[in-house]
């Protein structure tokens, strides 16, 4: 397992954001999945079983609270890590992220090192 | 006369009520009108003319009552004539009374005027016609009885009544005049008050109106300047993030070798992007305190140990300008704050210190425990503020004037602002000591709490 890529999908809606992102996990040496809008996202999620999502809030067809909520109620996907990366930062929205079961909150302008970081841990390297 | 909408539903709300009032007191003065007359039941003479009059009001009466409920949807014009009918049957009601009672010598000659006040005073309306309405016909009726009488056409059975026709023809000439004249001087009166009485309602009712609309605009532009603060800080943040990424990825090398320059151009670009997102959360921080939605979480907190870790943290910008920075606190001083909040706090007021005073200066952070509560300062030995900006500091957006020798200070000019409303909602004060070239000292307050609760 340990030759292998560690899978991270990404569900972001601005592409730019996408792209730069992508660019980021893949130096940092993992293989990145992509989704732009909430239910594909959902549906990538479900059919590759990355092994960490990284999850905008404000997105098309079905908000990152939700697709949160509905893997981690799951019992087939709420092993897997997620973090959800927003440039929503009022006090509610965080709470509410976290009592999603968010494993954790990150807010746009986010650093490069934090998030790799946060990542890491979260994948226990 | 023309009334807006809500103007007539007021209205007619107001005329029903008066009615349905007028309605139960009418009730009760049966009722005490029967409970007197079973008082003096047994040397009553005109025994039959009481229980007439009496059954006569609570006949109508009960009428108006049963018609006024099914009448729930009238218009104000009808509810209106109803409320005058109602009154014309009331003076027709007293006119009887008085002449059971003694026609000429009757002593309820006073309930028309009675009836004058209430018909010009128990509405809301600028109908105060009314009066006169009432004035006509409380003179129509009561002359009307007098002539009658003289007539011989209604017997007279009251007590104490033993006038000739001549001199009857003579009273009742008198009162002709006596009665018309007060009645509708009275009325006169009486509709002149019941105008200037209107007229200062509508006017106090105008003003009223406006000053509330003034405040609900300007609670809704609060609101919409809070709601923008708040959705702009928003839609800012995904191209600062994009841009702070792409950023990043150049100077980390992972498109491409970066030479030396370029690295220090790319790091000098994220490093104002940074301050360009503090910026933003400092506008979005104002716009929550103003708003009072900043949500605190307080918890029992060590203040020196915060006000340590503030020093620690800033200890290495201190040291670049040469500035000692210094801590003077007691070993513990617990408090029920919240950390972040107040760490920011502290974070804050060293910042600016090292920000406005020049090289090789001093810094000195010192908390003091009071009776009520415990004063932090932060103190330096710097240029000081001169009296006209020491009231300016917390003012939002003002930038001090500067000594030109120091590096022009950067942001936004709402630190202190910020500082400021985090530590009232804490229940303290923040202020400022200082005088030109005797140093600065900010001092901020947090009450002390029971902490066993």
């Amino acid at each position: 397992m340990t030759d292998k890529k560690r899978r991270i999908l990404i569900v972001e809606d601005e592409v730019e954001m996408l792209k730069a992102l992508q660019l980021r996990l893949e130096a940092n040496g993992y293989e990145v999945l992509t989704a732009q809008d909430g239910l594909s996202g959902l549906n990538k999620a479900r059919s590759e079983k990355p092994d960490l999502i990284l999850l905008d809030v404000m997105l098309p067809k079905m908000d990152g609270f939700k697709i949160c909520r509905m893997l981690k109620f799951d019992q087939d996907y709420k092993n897997i890590p997620v973090i959800i990366l927003t440039a929503k930062v009022q006090d509610s929205d965080v709470e509410q992220g976290l009592a999603m079961g968010a494993d954790a909150y990150m807010t746009k302008p986010y650093k490069a090192d934090e998030l790799v970081g946060k990542i890491k841990e979260l994948l226990g390297d | 006369m023309q009334y807006s909408e809500i103007e007539e539903k007021v209205l007619i709300r107001d005329v029903k009520e008066k009615i349905s009032w007028s309605i139960w007191v009418r009730y009760v003065v049966v009722a005490l009108a029967s409970f007197l007359l079973y008082l003096s039941f047994f040397d009553n003479s005109y025994l039959q003319l009481s229980l007439g009059l009496i059954a006569f009001v609570f006949s109508y009466n009960a009428l108006a009552h049963i018609f006024f409920w099914l009448k729930k949807r009238a218009s104000l014009v009808f509810l209106l004539s109803f409320r005058n009918f109602l009154l014309v049957l009331d003076v027709l009601a007293v006119t009887i009374l008085i002449y059971i009672t003694g026609v000429t010598e009757s002593p309820y000659w006073f309930l028309y005027l009675v009836l004058i006040i209430i018909s010009g005073f128990g509405i809301y309306t600028p109908s105060s016609v009314t009066v006169f309405i009432i004035a006509f016909f409380s003179t129509v009726f009561y002359l009307g009885m007098l002539w009658l009488v003289y007539l011989g056409i209604i017997p007279v059975y009251a007590p104490g009544f033993h006038l000739s026709q001549q001199q009857l023809f003579t009273l009742i000439f008198n009162k002709a005049v006596f009665t018309t004249v007060s009645f509708f001087l009275f009325a006169t009166t009486i509709y002149y008050f019941s105008q200037l009485l209107h007229q200062h309602r509508d006017e106090l009712s105008h003003k009223n109106s406006l000053f509330l609309a003034a405040v609900v605009e300007l609670k809704d532009l609060n609101k919409m300047k809070d709601e923008f603060i708040s959705t702009a800080s928003h839609e800012l943040r995904t191209p600062l993030a994009i841009l702070r990424e792409n950023l990043s990825l150049i100077e980390d090398g992972v498109v491409g070798e970066v030479n030396t320059k370029q690295s220090e151009l790319l790091v000098s670009a994220r490093a104002n992007l940074d301050r360009l997102a503090e910026i933003l959360n400092n506008l979005l921080d104002i716009s929550k305190l103003d708003a009072h939605s900043l949500q605190l979480k307080k918890a029992k907190t060590d203040l020196s140990e915060l006000a340590r870790s503030a020093v620690e943290f800033l200890q290495p910008k201190a040291s670049a300008k040469n500035i000692a920075l210094d801590e003077i606190c007691p070993k513990q001083v617990w408090v029920w704050v919240d950390p972040n909040q107040i760490f920011r706090v502290f974070v804050n007021l060293i910042d600016n210190a090292i920000k406005y005073i020049p090289e090789n200066s001093k810094i000195t952070v010192g908390i003091e425990s009071g009776k009520n509560e415990v004063s932090v300062y932060v103190k330096d030995n710097g240029p000081g503020i001169s009296d006209q900006d020491v009231l300016k500091v917390f003012q939002r957006f003002v930038r001090l004037e500067k000594d030109p020798a120091l590096t022009p200070p950067k942001g936004f000019g709402l630190g202190l602002s910020i500082c400021q409303g985090i530590v009232e909602v804490h229940g303290g004060k923040l202020c400022v000591e200082s005088k030109l070239g005797q140093g600065t000292k900010f001092i901020f307050t947090i009450p002390k709490a029971d902490l066993n609760d």
